[in-house]
């Protein structure tokens, strides 16, 4: 990395970094303050963590631009560590998740982000913000203790304003606007109604150490480690994707095991201030780069910002009603989803669709991304293997009068079609000799090996000569380590068969 | 291919210092009989201009609208630039070949200035750039900004030229008896690049006990391929030493080694190369 390169991402473009920090710290606020809500801890955590990660990631990312912080996706997997455990095993969690991530950076795990299809990053986004949507449902629910139509009013007063105030004026970011307006309406006003200071304790200071307070055991450990393997999975996951996002925005490149290894030491530093983990944040690095952000600056101005606004208005804050937090949510979560997914479904080839809505139903279902994910890549895989099965040709003809029969393999011969592979050869013709010429085909592996194998024998049982020609060299070497047709007493071997 | 083989390549930007650079350009071109090419390069990624959208706000498929309106600005900033580039180049083709220079190619690249000229660079046999550029009335520096970076990313001569052109007619090598500048007297020797012109040879710094034994070296190297040199040593401090002789002596081109440290010790110590081209008004032959 040269002084160039260094200079280009800090300096490159300071007061569009400034700028454009200013708006991202105002709208990670809101967010901050509803996914520790989600998490179920004080909003006090998320905003430590928010602050925390985005000032580090601004050092240590490999992705200028892009804004980390206290992040949905994070918050839906802690949930249920908080309510069992509480929140010192959280803040464990967060320390053991960032050093996993660094150990991810270092082995260079962001390689297995070209498994990941572009169908399941579209399920992952899609479930993502009908995640973040739901979360928002019990402040609406009228159920709720002080959820009433003054509440339904201010949350559709706040998308009004929301969406209708950029098209009047883009100086100042409309979600604040909302808040403030909504804040000093209700203040002014008396309602009685749920606000962000009802809902936990908010920060009254600059963040300081300290040490998780659990007991350093094995009991521990196993109670933290699958959170923490979760949330490894899960952070790398939206920030890697939304790493490739800013790429494709901006059209320039960043380095992914650099942002790995960033994500590992910005958890670990967030543990220890009583932050809780988190990662990359699609909508607000759309926002950043919107708002013209470019460089590392804006992601430093965003974390500094934010805690300074925090820490010094913290009695405003917590007069925020909830309403106005739920329009900001609906907004985050309404630009998060790919709604080119609805009209995809009819245009895209149906595995493809079947992989994205497998992904989004998983996820939902379960409240984990990384299961979705999971079983987005695994369903992928799964078609593809049955795609590429069906590329596989067996013709043949018969010569020397009849004496042979020469069949000619081209394609694909692997575990999904060794099977049609084996039943492709007539058995009970009667000739003296096959020739079975495999130059076209691929053996890919074992499954495939042994199918030969098969067919050779079978012929060889009914007193056929077998004469196979044309291996390539990547087949070759598959058979020349797995076969056994060609070996002494190969028969015996499968006898059992 | 053999017509890019040892081409002269002048770095242009859209500014009035270009024709400078291509009138020297053209001069090296001539003189060498070599195969003259103009490129510009078009930066994609500049500083962006203020005034963005702060609204803050994300609406349904955020993501795709601003991809699309970013690379609408982006194709619409490239297509302007690259036509008022190529009439640019073309111009200065035609300037060129008024004063002899044959062929001259115009070109324009993508990318990012050092980087494009140091893919170039097997080709060429001088790269010829401004000491200022476009960006020159909005900063206070003497240097371009591209200027130190470009000339550490390359191999090969550079000439460097200053605001006016004037055929050189007296030229000064700054000898310090090193490796480089040894390579410099041979290249100099050898070029037709200065056939005919007079060379003076200075040698400054601390006094040193071979001093005198490599300035004689120089002065017959020269002196056996036909130059009419005059080799002295002024001890002092080279920066003074070689700017003054410049002027009491009416020099016009100035030849010298150039950034032989890594940026590390220039951040501590300061640059000789660029205190130097600071200091100095005349065009400059840098070797590396």
């Amino acid at each position: 990395m040269s002084f160039q390169t260094l200079r280009q991402d800090w300096l490159g473009n300071v007061r569009n970094d400034v700028l454009a920090g200013l708006v991202v710290a105002l709208a990670l606020i809101p967010e901050a303050i509803a996914f520790s809500i989600i998490a179920g801890v004080d909003p006090k955590v998320g905003l430590y963590a928010s602050f925390s990660i985005a000032t580090i990631i601004a050092f240590a990312g490999g992705r200028p631009g892009m804004i980390s912080a206290a992040t949905g996706a994070m918050a839906l997997v802690i949930a249920s560590l908080v309510k069992d455990h509480g929140l010192q095993y959280l803040l464990a969690a967060t320390v053991l998740t960032g050093v996993l991530q660094v150990v991810a950076g270092w082995v260079q795990l962001g390689r297995l982000m070209r498994f990941v299809s572009r169908s399941v990053v579209t399920g992952f986004v899609n479930a993502l913000a009908i995640l973040i949507f739901l979360a928002q449902l019990p402040e609406l629910n009228p159920n709720t203790a002080g959820v009433g139509w003054p509440v339904y009013a201010m949350t559709a007063a706040g998308l009004a304003i929301i969406y209708g105030l950029p098209h009047i004026t883009k100086v100042v970011p409309s979600p604040l606007v909302t808040i403030v307006v909504l804040t000093a309406f209700s203040i002014w006003m008396g309602l009685d109604i749920r606000t962000v200071g009802d809902m936990g304790e908010l920060p009254d200071s600059l963040p300081v150490f300290l040490l998780p307070d659990v007991p350093l055991n094995l009991e521990t450990l196993k109670i933290i480690l699958p959170y923490s393997l979760t949330l490894m999975v899960v952070g790398l996951l939206e920030s890697l994707m939304t790493a490739t996002i800013v790429d494709d925005l901006t059209d320039t490149r960043s380095d992914k095991n650099r942002e790995c290894a960033g994500q590992g030491v910005a958890n670990i530093a967030t543990g220890f201030i009583g932050g809780m983990a988190g990662c990359a944040m699609i909508g607000q690095s759309v926002i950043n780069v919107k708002s013209g952000g470019r460089g590392r600056l804006s992601t430093l101005v965003a974390g500094v910002v934010l805690l300074i606004l925090v820490v010094f208005l913290g009695e405003w804050v917590k007069q925020i009603p909830m309403a106005a937090l739920v329009a900001v949510m609906i907004m985050v979560s309404i630009g998060t989803f790919n709604w080119g997914s609805f009209r995809n479904l009819r245009e895209h080839p149906r595995s493809s669709s079947a992989v994205m809505i497998a992904t989004v139903v998983v996820t939902v279902a379960t409240h984990d991304l990384a299961k979705g994910v999971l079983t987005g890549v695994l369903l992928s895989g799964f078609f593809f293997a049955h795609k590429v099965g069906q590329i596989l040709r067996v013709r043949s003809m018969a010569d020397n009068e009849g004496r042979s029969r020469t069949y000619t393999v081209t394609g694909q011969v692997f575990f999904a079609s060794a099977e049609s592979f084996a039943n492709a050869f007539d058995y009970k013709e009667v000739v003296d000799s096959v020739r079975i010429d495999v130059s076209r085909a691929h053996f890919w592996d074992i499954t495939a090996v042994s199918a030969l194998d098969k067919v050779v024998l079978k012929f060889r049982r009914e007193g056929t000569e077998v004469e196979v020609i044309g291996l390539n060299e990547a087949s070759a070497t598959m058979v020349d380590k797995f076969a056994v047709h060609d070996k002494d007493g190969a028969d015996d071997m499968l006898v059992g068969h | 291919m053999t017509q890019q083989d040892n081409k002269v390549l002048a770095c242009v930007d859209l500014s009035p210092y270009a024709d400078h650079v291509a009138d020297y350009a053209a001069w090296a071109a001539a003189r060498m009989a070599a195969p003259l090419e103009f490129l510009h390069v078009i930066d994609r990624h500049p500083a962006l201009p203020g005034g963005q959208d702060h609204s803050g706000a994300i609406g349904a498929n955020a993501q795709e609208a601003l991809l699309k309106s970013l690379s609408e600005e982006d194709a619409a900033r490239t297509r302007a630039e690259r036509e008022a580039a190529r009439v640019f180049l073309q111009r200065l083709r035609e300037r060129a070949e008024a004063v002899g220079a044959s062929p001259v190619d115009t070109r324009q690249r993508h990318g990012d200035l050092a980087e494009t000229l140091s893919e170039q660079q097997d080709g060429v046999r001088l790269f010829v750039l401004g000491r200022r550029g476009a960006s020159a009335d909005s900063t206070q520096r003497d240097l371009g900004r591209h200027v130190e970076w470009t000339v550490r990313s390359l191999q090969r001569p550079i000439l460097a030229v200053t605001e006016r052109f004037k055929a050189p007619e007296r030229v000064l090598i700054a000898f310090d008896g090193s490796a480089i500048t040894r390579k410099g007297v041979e290249m100099v020797a050898a070029s037709p690049l200065f056939k005919g012109l007079p060379v003076q040879v200075l040698m400054s710094g601390k006094p040193s006990g071979d001093g005198p034994k490599q300035i004689e070296w120089a002065r017959q190297t020269l002196a056996q391929a036909g130059f009419d040199v005059v080799a002295e040593i002024e001890p002092g401090d080279p920066q003074v030493m070689i700017s003054q002789a410049t002027e009491r002596k009416g020099i016009d081109l100035l030849i010298m080694g150039a950034y032989s440290h890594s940026p590390l010790r220039k951040l501590l110590m300061g640059s000789k190369t660029t205190d130097l081209l600071r200091a100095v008004q005349v065009p400059t032959l840098l070797l590396r």
